[in-house]
This record gives structure tokens, C-alpha cells and sequence, in this order.
């Protein structure tokens, strides 16, 4: 920990007059699992798409593992692992297909059962992605991630969609991949998996980082400068009632 | 290369698993080739002659003389009933043989037809029944001289409408493949993000176009393969021809209509826009280049425009080809042609075609 394997620097991206990223900075730490928290469109798929060379950008720098996003974005590619929002895979082939194509993209070979495994799809091996359930598809576009062995793992609202199940499934996948020595860099709109996940959350609003701080931190700051809920928080939430009742079990299995 | 290759081979598999695209590209071709050749466009040109026999034995005697001319298509009815037939078309002459005929008399008969409404059918129908009258009279009074044309028989190829069919519409799913198939499956990689996530890998665009355009020429030759193959053994296609050259036009016609697919999935951005434009663009073709029928009875200013068509080179070209064993340098006017095209239509594809 502690060393800068990402940094943001007044990254500036305009879409004609708009101004969607406005002179944001920020970096990300080896194994750090890092949170760009926000309302729609805030700006954080955009700024996730210029890091991941999927769009140029009006001013400012993006270093990734020391390599200029701007000046080499080749050498970028081959080492991140991205699963965009909304995209999905060729049809007609099978997972274990799917995964050994991607390899081939980056000119190696893959275990592609082991990656299956690695986000509990082993058994899908054999199927395509139009059978599988949102969580399996979300699981299997990390698998695809994971194919390059990458310094670190982008992941666009990740759990946007998913029942209370899949999203705690899919929490539990990408904390081991964390834990295997991997940095995570994911956008999320939803303050329990920001808490929940994230070693750090840069909240975004209109294109600017208006706080960055671990989420425990930014709580207390706040509750220290003596914010007080109108209600009383409860012991538990209607999430925990829903869970107790319908189990913690995954429901697309 | 290992890249391209794999690329390829996996393009083809989600090709091939595709129960769509075997319909479309293999067995849909062949269907409208059977069906067309059902409905046998040989028999277009005979006449439907009615009959209605008041002389009884003496009647069906020239009733059986008429049925060995195979100009005509014979029924035979009472009066009413032929006439009636005529009123709605289904006779182009009716014939009266009337009660007292003798073969070689001197009867008057009557025939009813409409000459304004069928000038040819009717003047030609006229003729050949005299004809056949004639030769009874002359039978009975052979003292008659008169100049006689004999037949000698010469063996031709009997070229049907099949030959004529089969490599018209093997053209046109060419074309059919080129634009419908590249284009739909490129808009809906654009749509569904499947390109956008390529582009985050290091891949390099053009292996990725080379193994679209490889799977497109693969498929291409199995497609003629099997037309002509089917066609041969199946349906009597007189097949002559040289496959390599065959292959080459297909090849030349597919990356003229690729390029075509190309340009158009660069400036749509979904199937919708997709569908118009490219129908736009087949449907005349279809009609106008000589797929279902020959251009000889196009007006003269069509046909000259037709012939500048990508798909009437084509068709052309494999027609000679497959047909009557045209060899290169016979087509090369085609394979110019084609050649041309493919030049323009490639650089409109590389100047519209975008990756988002």
C-alpha cells in the first residue's frame, strides 16, 4: 500500500459547450479498492472511458503504472482490465470460447476455467452469455478483465441492476480479487456498496470532486461538524429484513 | 497471423452456429432457384388453344393432328364454355370445328380471338392452324407443288431457365451477404457496446475487419459450392465451368458489396437505418441486373444504365462462366468492372466507416 499506481491529474474533458469532467485530480494506491461515487451524470464513466483510452481528453494527465494515458495508450491497454457499463459479448460462443479469444487479444494463453472459478462460473463453462442471469454476466465480464493478468481492474457500476443477493455475491468476488494483489477502480451510485467495498470514495458532482476520503472518515467528519439525522437510525435496515427473509443464497445460480 | 487466425476461426464459428445465417445464405437461395424453376418460364410462349369438336370422329382426327403441334396448349370443351374461357383469358384462340368437317374438305372453320388484346398470339395461333389445315388439303390432293422447308436437326446445348436462374440469384445472395449481412452485424456489434469493449484491449482494428471480410469470402465459397453442386446434381444445371475463376469473381463481387455493407454500418447507428438505405440499394439491382430475367427486354436506356451495375457484372460473369465455360480473358470485362466498383466502394467504406 501507499504507492500511487494511478494519478489523475486536472483531467478536463468537454463534449462541445458541456464540460462533463471539470479539472478533477486523484490517484489510486496499489490493492486499493477505489470508489468514484456519484449521482448520474456526474461524470464518472467519462472520466473512467478517458483513463481506459476509450476517449481523449482536453487538458490535464492521467499516469497509470508510470505509463502517459495520452502518449501511450497501447501499453495501457495491455495492462488494465475493464468491464464497461451496458456492453456486452459475442453471441454463438461459449464462455470458455469468449475468454480464450480475449486472451489471444493480448497474445496469451488463458486457463479459462481457472478464471471461471475465479468468479464462480466454472459450471457455465459450456454456455454463452445470453443464458446467463445479470449477476453472471457481470461475474463473467470480470473474468473477461482478468484475462491479461492487469495492474488494475476498471468496473463501471458493476452491481447496478442486481438483486440484493448478486450484489453482496459479486462484493464477496471483487474483495478477492482485491486480496490477490489487484488495484480496483469502480463507479458506483449506491452509498452501501461505496461503504461497504471502497478503501477510498472520491464524490463526484457536475463534473468536479467535491470530497476523497475513505468513507468512515468522511462520516465522522461529518457527523463532527455536528450533522444530526431527522430520524433516528434503526438497528436494522428493510435491505437486512429482505436478506433474513429471502436468505443470503444466490438466486441465479 | 495467429491473431488474425484466431479471430477468424472464431468470426466463422458464430457464423456457422448461426441457424439464421445457414437459412439465409444457404438454403434460402436454393429455394427461390426451385422455386422459380417450378413455375417453369420454359412454357411462357405457348398458346392455349380450345377446341370445341362439332364433327365428331372426322373432328378428333384433326383434334389429334393439332395436339402433335407443340406451340399449343390444347383443352377442349363445349361452345360456351371455350368462349367463356377466352372472355377471362384462359384460351388465347378458340376453334370451331364444325359439324360435316372432312379432313381435306373445303370447310370453312371458325376461330374466335381477340386480336387487339393479343395481336401476337392471335396472328401466330392463325397461322400455325392453317398450316396444319393446309397440310390435310395437300394430303388429299398431292398434285399441289409448292416449296417446302426441311428440318435438319442440329443438337444444341438445351440451355433452360435453370442455367439462366441458378447463377443469377448464386449473384445476388453475393450481393445480399455483402451488404445485409456486414452491415446488420456491424451495427448491432456498435450497439450492444461488444465493439467498445474490443477497443479497451490491445487489438489492433484492421485484424479485426480482416477477419470479418475472411469469414464473409470463406462462407462466400462454400455458398457457391454448394448452389452449384445442388444445381448439377439436383437440377439439371448444365454446368461447364472453371471453379477458380468462379471463385475469383465471387470474391471481386463480395468486396465490392462488403464494401458497401461497410459504408453503410459506418453511417448508421442502428438496424433501422440500416434496413431502408440498404433496400435502396438491392432492390433495383435485383430487378434490373438479370437475376430473374434477361435484360434483352429492358427499354434501351435501362439497359445501358444496368449495365454498369456491380450485380449485373457479376451475374454476367458467372453466368458465362459457370454456363458456357467462359474462361478469364472472356470475362474480363467483368472482372474490370467488378474490379472498378470494388475500388469506389471500398474507399466510400473507408471514408464513412467509424467505430462508434
Amino acid at each position: 500500500m501507499g504507492e500511487n499506481v494511478l494519478e489523475v491529474e486536472n483531467l478536463v474533458k468537454r463534449y462541445g459547450p458541456f464540460t462533463a469532467v471539470d479539472g478533477i485530480s486523484f490517484e489510486a494506491q496499489r490493492q486499493e479498492i477505489f470508489g468514484i461515487l456519484g449521482p448520474n451524470g456526474a461524470g464518472k464513466t467519462t472520466t473512467l472511458e478517458c483513463i481506459e483510452t476509450l476517449r481523449e481528453f482536453d487538458g490535464g494527465s492521467i499516469v497509470l503504472n508510470g505509463l502517459d494515458v495520452r502518449r501511450q495508450p497501447q501499453e495501457v491497454k495491455r495492462i488494465i482490465g475493464v468491464q464497461l457499463q451496458s456492453s456486452s459479448f459475442f453471441d454463438k460462443l461459449s464462455l470458455v470460447e469468449l475468454l480464450d479469444l480475449f486472451g489471444s487479444l493480448y497474445g496469451r494463453r488463458v486457463d479459462p476455467l481457472g478464471l471461471l472459478e475465479e468468479v464462480e462460473l466454472a459450471d457455465k463453462a459450456k454456455a454463452q452469455v445470453k443464458e446467463l442471469s445479470g449477476g453472471q454476466k457481470q461475474r463473467f465480464s470480470i473474468a473477461a478483465a482478468l484475462v491479461n493478468d492487469p495492474v488494475v481492474l476498471f468496473l463501471d457500476e458493476p452491481t447496478t441492476g442486481l438483486d440484493p443477493q448478486a450484489r453482496r455475491h459479486l462484493w464477496g468476488v471483487i474483495k478477492r480479487i482485491r486480496s490477490e494483489g489487484k488495484t480496483i477502480v469502480l463507479t458506483t451510485h449506491s452509498m452501501d456498496e461505496a461503504e461497504e467495498l471502497c478503501d477510498r470514495v472520491a464524490i463526484m458532482d457536475a463534473g468536479k470532486i467535491v470530497a476523497l476520503a475513505p468513507p468512515l472518515a468522511m462520516i465522522e467528519k461529518l457527523v463532527a461538524g455536528g450533522f444530526k439525522k431527522d430520524r433516528v437510525e434503526r438497528l436494522a435496515s428493510l435491505e437486512d429484513v429482505f436478506l433474513h427473509l429471502t436468505g443470503h443464497a444466490l438466486r441465479d445460480e | 497471423m495467429r491473431l488474425k487466425w484466431k479471430l477468424t476461426v472464431a468470426s466463422t464459428k458464430m457464423f456457422f452456429r448461426q441457424k439464421e445465417a445457414i437459412v439465409w445464405t444457404l438454403l434460402f437461395p436454393l429455394f427461390i432457384v426451385v422455386l422459380f424453376g417450378f413455375v417453369k418460364f420454359d412454357g411462357i410462349g405457348r398458346m392455349h388453344l380450345g377446341v370445341v369438336n362439332e364433327a365428331g370422329a372426322n373432328g378428333a382426327q384433326l383434334l389429334g393432328k393439332l395436339s402433335g403441334v407443340k406451340t399449343f396448349e390444347i383443352a377442349e370443351g363445349p361452345r360456351d364454355a371455350e368462349v367463356a374461357a377466352l372472355g377471362k383469358g384462359e384460351r388465347d384462340i378458340v376453334l370451331v370445328i364444325p359439324k360435316g368437317f372432312t379432313p381435306g374438305g373445303a370447310e370453312a372453320l371458325t376461330a374466335y380471338a381477340d386480336p387487339e388484346a393479343r395481336p401476337r398470339e392471335t396472328q401466330l395461333a392463325v397461322l400455325v392452324l392453317q398450316r396444319v389445315l393446309d397440310e390435310d388439303a395437300f394430303a388429299a390432293a398431292p398434285q399441289v407443288r409448292r416449296s417446302i422447308v426441311s428440318m435438319e436437326p442440329v443438337k444444341t446445348r438445351n440451355l433452360t431457365y435453370m442455367d439462366f436462374l441458378l447463377p443469377g440469384v448464386l449473384s445476388m445472395s453475393i450481393m445480399q451477404m455483402g451488404i445485409f449481412g456486414v452491415a446488420f452485424s456491424f451495427v448491432s456489434l456498435k450497439k450492444r457496446g461488444i465493439l467498445r469493449r474490443l477497443w479497451v484491449t490491445p487489438i489492433n482494428p484492421s485484424d479485426f475487419i480482416f477477419a470479418q471480410v475472411a469469414t464473409r469470402l470463406l462462407t462466400l465459397m462454400v455458398q457457391m459450392t454448394v448452389m452449384i453442386g445442388v444445381g448439377f446434381f439436383f437440377l439439371h444445371l448444365h454446368f461447364i465451368g472453371n471453379f477458380l475463376v468462379l471463385y475469383l469473381l465471387g470474391i471481386l463481387g463480395a468486396v465490392v458489396f462488403l464494401g458497401i455493407g461497410f459504408a453503410l454500418a459506418g453511417i448508421s447507428r442502428s438496424e433501422d437505418q440500416v434496413a431502408p438505405l440498404a433496400n435502396v440499394i438491392t432492390l433495383p439491382m435485383m430487378a434490373l441486373s438479370g437475376i430473374f430475367f434477361s435484360r434483352t427486354n429492358l427499354p434501351g436506356f435501362l439497359r445501358v444504365l444496368t449495365d454498369y451495375f456491380p450485380l449485373t457484372y457479376l451475374a454476367d460473369g458467372v453466368r458465362s462462366v459457370a454456363i458456357d465455360g467462359a474462361t478469364l480473358s472472356q470475362v474480363l470485362p467483368q472482372v474490370t468492372g467488378l474490379a472498378v466498383w470494388a475500388v469506389l466502394t471500398c474507399g466510400i467504406a473507408v471514408r464513412l466507416f467509424h467505430w462508434e
